[in-house]
């Protein structure tokens, strides 16, 4: 049976490739503004967008970082580190936004474990899904269902889903960056991705298609 | 028997195989005998996965315009009037 196949599911590995991919590329130059801008806005736009659910405070976020990373160019010669760096201020920056943010959401905090009965049977009949872990096809209609999911995950666990399941980085370097300790870290991240699985099902169920 | 909650509770740890071996054992007996686990099982699976597999939100043209003028102003304030502009200094 596939489902008792369990294998642990490698949360770094995505992480390890993001750096290596991200190491700086001219061995001893110096970056210019424009190389600082076109090689890493598109990323930081969108961890500040998919943290912080709108255009407006990503674009804030975003334009903090760059000037950021440009007034510390001379720290940049050949560092491998760039990517790490750039995931920890984007996060800096996406959260201490989100604190002087007037207008802040004050959304409840849904709890996964309520979708299911007093005896802990599954509330609701769950059927099986139509996309496989080995056969997704990744429309952009699948895409814009995924990231509604995610804007609509309450902000305690949809920072740490982003940063793990999204940007993949190891839960380690996620517990130094939002100050939670490693089980906090699990925590949040096993609710959000149950919420998640949760607001999807209606989508991929094999019924429902 | 370990009941449905029970196991959704356990899963990213018996996912990520560190849970010790009874509770494994108890995951799967529960699995072999009950058809909802294994689909939620497998659309957890699924979830993580494409999540994994999304691309990065693509930024709007005109915020990327406007960026891109933020920056470059930021530089020329930056070097002031050097004439190393684009050259910090170590």
């Amino acid at each position: 049976m596939n489902a008792l196949e369990a294998k642990p599911m490698q949360p770094n590995g995505k992480a390890k490739e993001i750096a290596a991919k991200d190491i700086v590329p001219r061995s001893g130059a110096q970056w210019t503004p424009e190389q600082v801008f076109l090689e890493h806005a598109p990323r930081v736009y969108s961890l500040a967008r998919r943290m912080l659910g709108n255009d407006a405070d990503a674009e804030d976020v975003t334009q903090d970082v760059l000037l950021q990373v440009v007034r510390k160019l001379d720290t940049f010669r050949g560092e491998a580190n760039l990517s790490t760096w750039l995931h920890r201020i984007t996060v800096n920056a996406a959260l201490a936004h989100r604190r002087k943010r007037a207008n802040r959401e004050h959304r409840e905090v849904r709890d996964p474990f309520n979708h299911f009965t007093e005896h802990g049977y599954h509330a609701q009949s769950i059927r099986p899904w139509s996309a496989s872990p080995d056969n997704i096809v990744q429309s952009k209609e699948t895409t814009a269902l995924i990231e509604k999911a995610i804007t609509e995950l309450p902000e305690i666990y949809r920072d740490v889903y982003v940063l793990a399941d999204v940007e993949g980085l190891p839960n380690q370097d996620i517990g130094d960056m939002l100050g939670l300790s490693l089980p906090a870290v699990k925590s949040r991240l096993h609710r959000g991705r149950l919420l998640m699985r949760h607001s999807l099902a209606p989508h991929f169920e094999e019924a429902t298609l | 028997m370990m009941t449905c909650k029970e196991l959704a509770e356990l899963l990213q740890d018996f996912l990520d195989g560190e849970l010790p071996k009874e509770y494994s054992d108890l995951i799967c007996h529960h699995l072999r005998e009950c058809g909802p686990c294994i689909n939620f099982l497998e659309s957890y699976k699924v979830t993580v996965t494409m999540c994994r597999k999304l691309p990065p939100l693509e930024m709007p043209v005109e915020m990327k315009e406007r960026l891109q003028a933020a920056v470059r102003e930021f530089e020329e304030k930056m070097s002031g009037g050097s004439k190393n502009s684009g050259e910090p200094g170590a």
